[in-house]
């Protein structure tokens, strides 16, 4: 491995927001500012690490291409509307680039499932650089059996293959640096390969190149059809790319988001695994694909959600695996040092036993979504919307883990809020199909119970507020999506001072909010900000007529992204540090429907926004 | 009697066009009753529907009419064994049945990628418009139970041609 303390075995992990996002739908990698993919699982996002260094500590494997010597980053951005990415170091008066992406776009040709290009390019004289292969597979960091075929590095495990194809020809050797010159004329291409219970297929690096070209005139076409009023549209399509990103094709599964275990809190215990698909992201996709303007992306949500859901329907499950199967239990992986000491790190999760009445309101308000937006509901979809509010009308008094998986189920005001959403979207959706009028009542009926029973039981008159829970005089940012439901007038003094209480009351400073007094939620330790309640704030404000106050605090928001614009879950108020898994679906699905309520709340002036 | 010395029969055809019809109505049923029983997601008459058109409601009516078909060509082949081997019961069928669905699981289901328009592959990208997810090898994507329900319901299949059909 390369001797180079600031990327060696020893140095500290490179803060969260250094990585960047490389993506083909099936599968991701994390790379960092120093040309290292940390985190790669394979075939898919919830397969095995491949490269996992970024929890797994070095011996978890890596795979770094990048300048041999300490270099400082002079440039680091994905090309425009892409999901490529190009770093740029600087070594005196020369400059070295590099230049990757994955190929997304494969079907129906003689190619692998997953293509990983990278090349570097030197400017201004020759460079050094350096490439250090080091893959390992599974929670054991499993060496591979290393052969060559020809100028290619086959490494196999079993089921697993993975090859690397050099241009010109680079003598890699796994788990060992090489040095290498780059020089102007002359760019290294090296090309990665994964087959999974099939062969390898071979593509010539320059092949190669020429796909990844392709890809991002693919990506180029699919941003253009993007509605091109959008406020903040730069920021909105770097959040569909990277929503886009994190969909599993084969299924149009929304993975939460592509790691594992990085941490809430730096040191803490809050790491989970996020490689599953929760139907709230799914159903908040729906929302904001439709809204874009990209209905392909929408139905392809629902569609998934209905077709996973199908085993234990009526029943809806906290979380899924991609293919909508049952999420395996948690386990601990020992020996794994955790990012910056976080431990333990997990595998699987827990939350998917689970009852989270929100759930089905999510759901539910995202099928109305979709028949608002003019699309036909069969019957099947229908079905299912009948069971999820059945299960709503015969659940809603029993505690429930809620929207932030509480570990102790508890009576909690936006579980019930989204259990009202549920019967009232369905009630709405049955105004134009069939249900038999004993249903209807008992849902109507269901519905004004929730109602009458919050307002009651979850509403605090002193601080004209809604509460975190029954009995609770804590708040919970999460009633921020109150003016959206229709349970209240959005102009209402309950929904003034339930967003003007969290403001006070769970801001973190800034743009930011916790999402509940930090650390109340029976964990050791504390947590960071969590931004989707940001975005959830100034989709309020928008909905409530402050929109000035929504777009300041949007732009805010978007001050705090990642430096390639992309969001984790938290954030530490102090430091601005992003944490938690990352890229999130969550983040960047509420930042898009953000966008898109400050847009209907008042036509944009030319140079007010965007 | 030994194997050796049974002596090829005539096809039964009256019973191949009824029984056929009979034994993939039963089949079908016992899939769709696996399946709202939440055992499987498999669910062929849509996964062969949606060959054909994209609406899932009339994906079902043309698929289960596609399934009857690919059923009566299969009891062909149960009748064509049957005449051969010159006898046919329900074990036989059985067998039969366990062979069906052993090419049907590792052969047939892995290759409908390839011919139906509306299935993704593993090598599905933004483009592409497919909406099913593929069965997998064993039909194991549809869910682990998915291999099991296939192997009963093909043995059901088998035991009521063998049952039913003649070998004269």
């Amino acid at each position: 491995m390369t001797d180079d303390p600031a990327v060696g075995p020893g140095a500290a992990p490179p803060p969260i927001a250094d990585y960047g996002l490389l993506g083909d739908t099936r599968t991701a990698a994390l790379v960092s500012s120093t040309g290292a993919i940390d985190w790669m699982c394979a075939p898919r996002f919830d397969g095995a690490p491949l490269f996992g260094r970024l929890v797994g500590g070095p011996e978890a494997g890596t795979y770094r291409i990048g300048p041999a010597r300490p270099a400082e980053v002079v440039e680091r951005r994905y090309r425009q509307h892409t999901t490529t990415l190009r770093t740029t170091w600087v070594v005196g008066d020369r400059r070295l680039t590099l230049t990757e992406g994955m190929v997304a776009e494969v079907a129906g040709r003689l190619l692998p499932s997953t293509l990983l290009v990278r090349r570097l390019s030197a400017e201004g004289g020759p460079i050094e650089a350096v490439v250090d292969f080091d893959p390992r597979l599974g929670t054991n960091h499993r060496a591979p059996r290393v052969r060559r075929r020809r100028s290619l590095l086959v490494c196999e495990w079993g089921a697993l293959a993975v090859s690397l194809a050099c241009a010109p020809h680079l003598n890699v050797e796994p788990g060992r640096s090489t040095v290498l010159t780059v020089a102007p004329e002359r760019p290294l291409t090296v090309v990665l390969t994964v087959a999974h219970r099939e062969p390898l297929i071979d593509v010539e690096p320059a092949v190669a190149w020429e796909l990844l070209r392709a890809d991002e005139a693919h990506w180029r076409a699919w941003i253009a059809e993007v509605d091109p009023e959008l406020p903040f549209r730069e920021a909105v399509t770097r959040s569909l790319l990277t929503l886009r990103l994190l969909t599993y094709s084969p299924s149009h599964a929304p993975v939460a988001a592509p790691s594992t275990s990085l941490p809430e809190q730096p040191g803490g215990v809050r790491n989970w695994d996020y490689r599953y698909v929760w139907p709230r992201d799914a159903s908040i996709g729906v929302a904001a694909f439709l809204g874009v303007g990209k209905p392909d992306q929408a139905r392809g949500f629902l569609a998934w959600l209905l077709r996973a859901s199908r085993l234990q329907r009526p029943r809806l499950p906290a979380l899924f695996t991609l293919d909508g199967l049952r999420v395996p239990a948690e386990r601990q992986l020992d020996g794994w040092p955790g990012y910056a000491g976080s431990t333990p790190v997990r595998i699987g999760n827990g939350a998917a036993d689970q009852h989270q009445l929100d759930g089905y309101g999510w759901v539910v308000d995202a099928v109305w979504v979709y028949v608002q937006a003019g699309h036909h509901l069969d019957s099947e979809t229908w079905r299912a919307v009948r069971g999820f509010a059945d299960v709503v009308t015969r659940r809603w008094r029993e505690p429930d883990a809620g929207i932030w998986e509480l570990r102790q189920p508890s009576h909690q005001v936006h579980s019930k809020l989204m259990g009202w959403l549920a019967l009232d979207r369905a009630l709405r959706i049955a105004e134009t199909h069939p249900l038999a009028a004993r249903r209807r009542r008992r849902w109507q009926d269901a519905r004004q119970a929730i109602a009458s029973e919050v307002r009651t039981n979850g509403f605090d008159p002193e601080r004209s507020s809604y509460v975190r829970g029954y009995g609770s005089t804590e708040l919970d940012a999460a009633l921020l999506v109150l003016p959206l439901l229709g349970i209240e007038d959005a102009d209402s003094p309950r929904v003034g001072g339930t967003i003007a209480a969290i403001r006070a009351e769970l801001g973190a400073g800034g743009p930011l909010l916790y999402r509940y007094p930090p650390g109340h939620d029976g964990l050791p330790g504390s947590e960071a900000a969590f931004l989707p309640c940001s975005f959830w704030l100034a989709q309020a404000l928008a909905g409530t007529g402050r929109r000035a106050e929504a777009i300041e605090l949007f732009r805010l928001l978007l001050d705090r992204a990642s430096p390639l614009g992309l969001y984790a879950e938290e954030m530490d108020p102090v430091t601005g540090a992003h944490l938690g898994n990352y890229p999130q679906t969550l983040t960047h699905a509420t930042l898009v429907q953000a966008a898109l309520a400050i847009r209907s709340a008042g036509s944009a002036r030319s140079g007010e926004v965007g | 009697m030994s194997w050796r010395s049974v002596a090829p029969a005539e096809m039964d055809w009256a019973g191949w066009a009824l029984f056929g019809v009979v034994a993939t109505a039963a089949l079908t049923a016992a899939m769709i009753t696996a399946q709202l029983a939440g055992l499987t997601r498999v669910d062929l008459p849509l996964i062969l529907g949606t060959m054909v058109t994209e609406d899932p409601d009339r994906a079902r009516v043309a698929g289960f009419g596609i399934h009857l078909l690919a059923g009566q060509g299969f009891a062909l082949g149960y009748a064509a064994m049957f005449a051969l081997l010159g006898r046919a019961t329900w074990w036989l069928g059985a067998l039969i049945g366990v062979l069906h669905v052993g090419v049907a699981l590792t052969v047939l289901l892995p290759l409908l990628p390839g011919v139906h328009p509306r299935m993704a592959s593993a090598r599905a990208g933004p483009s592409s418009t497919a909406v099913l997810e593929p069965p997998g090898l064993l039909a194991l994507n549809y869910g682990v139970q998915t291999p099991v329900i296939t192997g009963v319901v093909h043995v059901f299949y088998g035991a009521i041609l063998g049952l039913l059909l003649q070998a004269r």
